[in-house]
This record gives structure tokens, sequence and C-alpha cells, in this order.
């Protein structure tokens, strides 16, 4: 049923055709495209983002909603973990270039890299929820449960989230790892980080004050130019762990041709780009002296 | 007389093309020098040489045909008959898993290589022409990159409906943007050396710089990132397949991880159906990263070791 939501209803031969008719019409979708297309614009200034075509609700309403809080706490923390772990990793493997454990960090991060995120968390899945029973097999939270208080939910809620925040961390730890390898070593070739050795100053405050410092920046723009692609990881680790999240959201907008509901995700996708990009820029002059906007 | 000078210019030709042939030669030992010194793009070659054979020997060396049905009884375990167990349509997973490596090695490289088309042709159009076509290029590539292309091939895939065809469509005209900019910024140096503006002098028009002169000095770098290119591809493919937009004619890993999970095949711990389809992608993938990295080594100055 490429393109049109209402085609569904041909499968039903009890169905009159003036029933598709009309529910076309009440869509909007009897417009010419181009028209529908002006009318899609002319109401997004107006802050006017029209009613799902599945759920029948305000698509804000459905968007703005417990899905938003669950994914943002599933892709924020993802990613902060994933920074942390990979500057670890990477400043081991810069330290000791061409170790066993460089090589070995090499390794799995370009295997990390290799794996479809999706495949990743079905052997999360079969090996800590089916094998071994320590964790749920999916969803947010555990519905036929009561919480006894705050804590206890936010704890079940924790519990559920382990597994998709592993798979989502793995992921994107490989790529992290080999562009901050890479940087670090750069850097550390440079010849103000050899007078800093040649002055006597230890390790530590080389590493802190004169690399860490100007690796900083790769490392923003690294981390808001993957925003886009952290989406992507989303969209298919929600679906395998249910996550009841945007991303599982817009694969179902897709699944039932819920246009409305589509371009209002695709705003958000695209705002929250625009943003983090905006939030790089700002911090380049914060951490960069030599960085200025007039 | 006339045969006398064509034979001649036919001469002058051939020795022309002994000579370009005998230079490409040597360029290309040379690569190999430095390629195959590098122990991790060897182990990705052979890697990739395995997967290779398999995909064409498919039909030899599978037990059963690709379709099947009923060979097993459904889900049944591992066995020295059934290696990888079966499906839920009492298929040979095995023979699925030798077929499934065809669909993801040709829908890799071909979207690789019109993705790369593209990237490159937009590239070098936007690096040389510079102005107004240069800004709106870069614009375009721009809104492509900003939003998160599988969401993109999600919605295309599923409009255009489930096809081979139309899945390296998709996957093409989506994965080309981050060429483009590498190939525009590597012309934006190249276009400044001094025999392109020899090239401009004699009168060569922008087409026959573009194609004679700045395509054979960005080709080194655009080879390196097709590889890397053919990687990204094979996961995409994956990920449609996996959220049923794959097309249902064919087997590939994603199709058969798909199947796994719609037919319960994780909830029910049945691990021989999920392990095997997402080694062969990781290790395919992984095959042609090894090589890209090793290549980029190799034709990225930067990174060229002393």
């Amino acid at each position: 049923m490429p393109g049109d939501p209402t085609a569904i209803l041909l499968l039903n031969p009890r169905i009159p055709p003036e029933t598709r008719l009309l529910l076309r019409e009440r869509l909007g979708l009897d417009e010419p495209l181009h028209l529908q297309y002006f009318i899609f614009i002319k109401n997004f200034f107006m802050g006017e983002f029209g009613y799902s075509f599945h759920y029948g609700r305000p698509v804000t309403e459905i968007i703005l909603s417990r899905k938003m809080f669950n994914t943002i706490t599933l892709v924020g923390s993802s990613v902060v973990l994933a920074i942390v772990i990979a500057l670890l990793m990477a400043l081991i493997a810069a330290r000791r270039r061409g170790s066993r454990s460089d090589a070995g960090l090499l390794v799995f991060s370009l295997a990390t890299y290799s794996m479809p995120v999706f495949w990743l968390g079905m052997l999360l899945l079969l090996a800590f929820s089916v094998h071994l029973g320590l964790f749920p097999l999916g969803g947010t939270i555990s519905a036929t449960k009561v919480h006894e208080s705050t804590l206890d939910y936010i704890s079940d809620y924790l519990w559920h989230m382990t597994l998709p925040l592993i798979a989502l961390v793995l992921i994107q730890i490989g790529y992290n790892f080999l562009i901050m390898r890479n940087t670090l070593i750069d850097i550390s070739m440079e010849d103000y980080v050899t007078v800093a050795h040649a002055k006597g100053l230890p390790e530590k405050i080389v590493m802190r004050k004169y690399v860490l410092r100007n690796a900083m920046l790769p490392f923003v723009t690294i981390v808001a130019l993957q925003l886009a692609g952290i989406f992507t990881g989303a969209v298919l680790t929600e679906t395998i762990f249910s996550w009841d999240g945007l991303g599982l959201l817009l694969y179902e907008a897709v699944t039932t041709r819920d246009y409305p509901l589509l371009q209002g995700l695709f705003m958000l996708i695209a705002s929250a780009f625009l943003v983090a990009n905006y939030i790089a820029d700002i911090l380049y002059a914060i951490l960069d002296p030599r960085v200025r906007y007039r | 007389m006339s045969g006398k000078s064509s034979r001649r210019s036919r001469v002058v030709r051939t020795s022309a093309i002994k000579e370009t042939v005998a230079d490409l030669k040597k360029t290309l030992e040379e690569y190999w020098v430095l390629f195959s010194g590098n122990m991790l793009g060897v182990t990705g070659l052979l890697m990739l040489g395995i997967f290779v054979i398999i995909a064409v020997a498919a039909p030899y060396l599978a037990p059963y045909g690709e379709w099947e049905m009923g060979v097993c009884k459904p889900f049944e375990p591992p066995s020295s008959i059934h290696l990888f167990g079966c499906d839920e349509l009492g298929r040979d997973l095995f023979t699925l898993f030798l077929y499934g490596t065809r669909v993801s090695l040709i829908v890799g490289i071909v979207a690789a290589l019109i993705s790369t088309m593209i990237g490159g042709t937009i590239g070098i159009v936007a690096g040389y022409t510079g102005g107004k076509i240069d800004s709106l290029l870069m614009r375009i590539t721009d809104t492509f990159l900003s939003i998160p292309a599988i969401v993109l091939m999600i919605i295309l895939a599923a409009l255009l409906g489930p096809s081979f065809i139309n899945i390296i469509i998709v996957i093409a005209i989506l994965t080309w943007p981050p060429i483009a900019r590498i190939v525009r910024s590597q012309v934006l140096s190249v276009k400044e050396y001094p025999y392109i503006e020899a090239a401009r002098a004699v009168g060569a028009g922008s087409l026959r710089i573009m194609s004679k002169h700045i395509l054979p000095n960005v080709m080194p770098i655009l080879f390196a990132n097709m590889i890397l290119q053919i990687s990204n591809a094979i996961i995409a493919e994956a990920a449609l397949s996996f959220l049923g937009l794959g097309d249902p004619h064919t087997t590939s890993w994603g199709m058969i991880l798909h199947y796994a999970h719609v037919s319960g095949a994780i909830a029910a711990g049945y691990w021989w159906y999920v392990i095997p389809p997402g080694l062969g992608i990781l290790f395919l993938v992984l095959s042609f990263v090894l090589i890209g990295y090793a290549l980029d080594e190799i034709v990225n100055p930067r990174l060229r070791r002393a």
C-alpha cells in the first residue's frame, strides 16, 4: 500500500468505496499534491501541525509526551556514556601507541563499528533476557507491576533501560574512539607538547592542559555531527527493545503512512540537528580563544 | 603515403597506450607494496575473498534450494545435517546464509558505486566552479546531511515499495553527501595547482579540466571512500530489510534477522537463527572497513607514516 493511508480499506470488500472517499476528504488527501503542500506550509507557520491519521490526536500532543522523555533519557545518557568511555579508551591507546592494548582497543572498536545495532540488541536480549533472565524482554516499565514508591518506579525504569542503553553506547564507542585516538596522537606530536615534556612537566599535566584542551574542538564537532546518526540507532534500538519512544513512533508512522505525524517528527529532528550545531558553534568560542565571532 | 602515416600514428598510439599501461602498473605495484605492508588491510582483503567465493559458489555450496521449505522441523537446532539449524518454515538456515551473501555484496557494491559517482560529480563541480553553483550544491548537501539518512530511507523504501532495485536506489541517493564534502575540499586545493592554470591557458574547457585533470587527482581518495561507503551500504541494506522493507523475493542477512524477529525466535531463545547472519554482516562490513582504512592511509598523505 505505498503512499495512501486509506488504501488499507480496499482489503475489506464490505466497506463501500464512498467511505474511503469520505475518509480521504476528511484527511485532506483529496486535494492536489501541491495544494496539500501549501496548506502544510501555511499551517506550519501558524504553529498548527495537524492531527495524526492514526491516533486521531494532535501531533504536538503525541510527540511532546512521555515518548519524547523516554527517547531523550535513553539517547542522551548513551551519548554521554559513549563519550566518557571512548575518551578513557583513547587516552590509554594514545599513551601506548602501537602496544598490545592499543591494538586490542582498535580491533574492539572496529568490530563494534561494523555491527548492526539491531543485531547487537538481539544478541543482548538472547543472552541477558532469555538465557540468563536478568533483564526484561522489552518495554519501558513493567505494566502489571504496582510501584510502591518513586524510587521503585525509577529503578524499574532503569532496569528496562539497561540493555538498550548498552546497545546504543557500544555502537557509538567505536567511531568516537577512532576519532579521539587519532586526534590525541596528532596533538601529542605537536611541538608545544614536546616543549612541555622537555620542561619536565608531569605526564598528567601535559595530558590535561596541553593535549586534552586542544583536542576538545574536534570532539565537539563529532558529537554535534553524530546526532543525526544517533537518531538512526535510536529508531532501530527502540524497535528491537520496544522502547516507547520517538524512534518507535517514527517507524510506526511510516508503516501506517501517518503523514502529519511524520512531518512533525521531521521538524523535530531537523531542529534538534540545527540546535546541536548552534551549541557546538558557541562551544568552539568558549573552548578555543582563537575562535572569534563578530 | 596516407597508409604510412596512419601506420606510424598507430605505432605512436600503441606505444602511448603501452606507456600508460606501464605507468598504471607501476602505480598499482607501488600501492600494492604499501597495501601489503598493512596487516589489517591484507586481513580485510582475505576475508572479502572468502565472502566473494561464497557468493559466487552459493548454488553449489548450498545443500538445499533457496526456497526449499520443510526440509527439516521448524526451528530445529543446528546438527551435522543442518549446520545452522532451521527457520520457522523448515528452511535450512545454512542455505539461506550462503544466498544472503550475494544480496549484501551486490547491494553494497552497486549502491556505493552510484553514490560515489553522485558525490564525486557534485564535489568536483562544486569545488571547481565555486561561486553561486558551489553554494547551491553545498546547501543541498547540508540539507541531506542534516536529516538522518535512515529515516529518509525508511520513508522512501516504504513509498517506493519493496524491491531489490529500489533498495539500491534509496541507499545510493541518500549516502552521497559525505563523499561530496570530502571530494570538494580536495578539489579546492587541487585546482590551485599550476598545471590546471596551464591547461586553462592552453584553452581547455571546464568539462575537460574537470574530467582529465581534476578527476585523476581525486580518484585515489574517491576510491578509498567508496570502499568505506560499501560498508555503510551493507549496514543500511541490513537495517532496511530488518525493518521489513526489503525485497521479499530475495534472501538477505537482514531479511533472515527480520524473520527471526517477527517469528519470535529471540523470546524462544533460538540463538542459531540470530547469530550467523549477524556475524556475516559484521565480518563483511569489517573486511571493507579494514581495506578502506588501509587504502585511506596510503592515499591520504596526512595519515601516511614515514
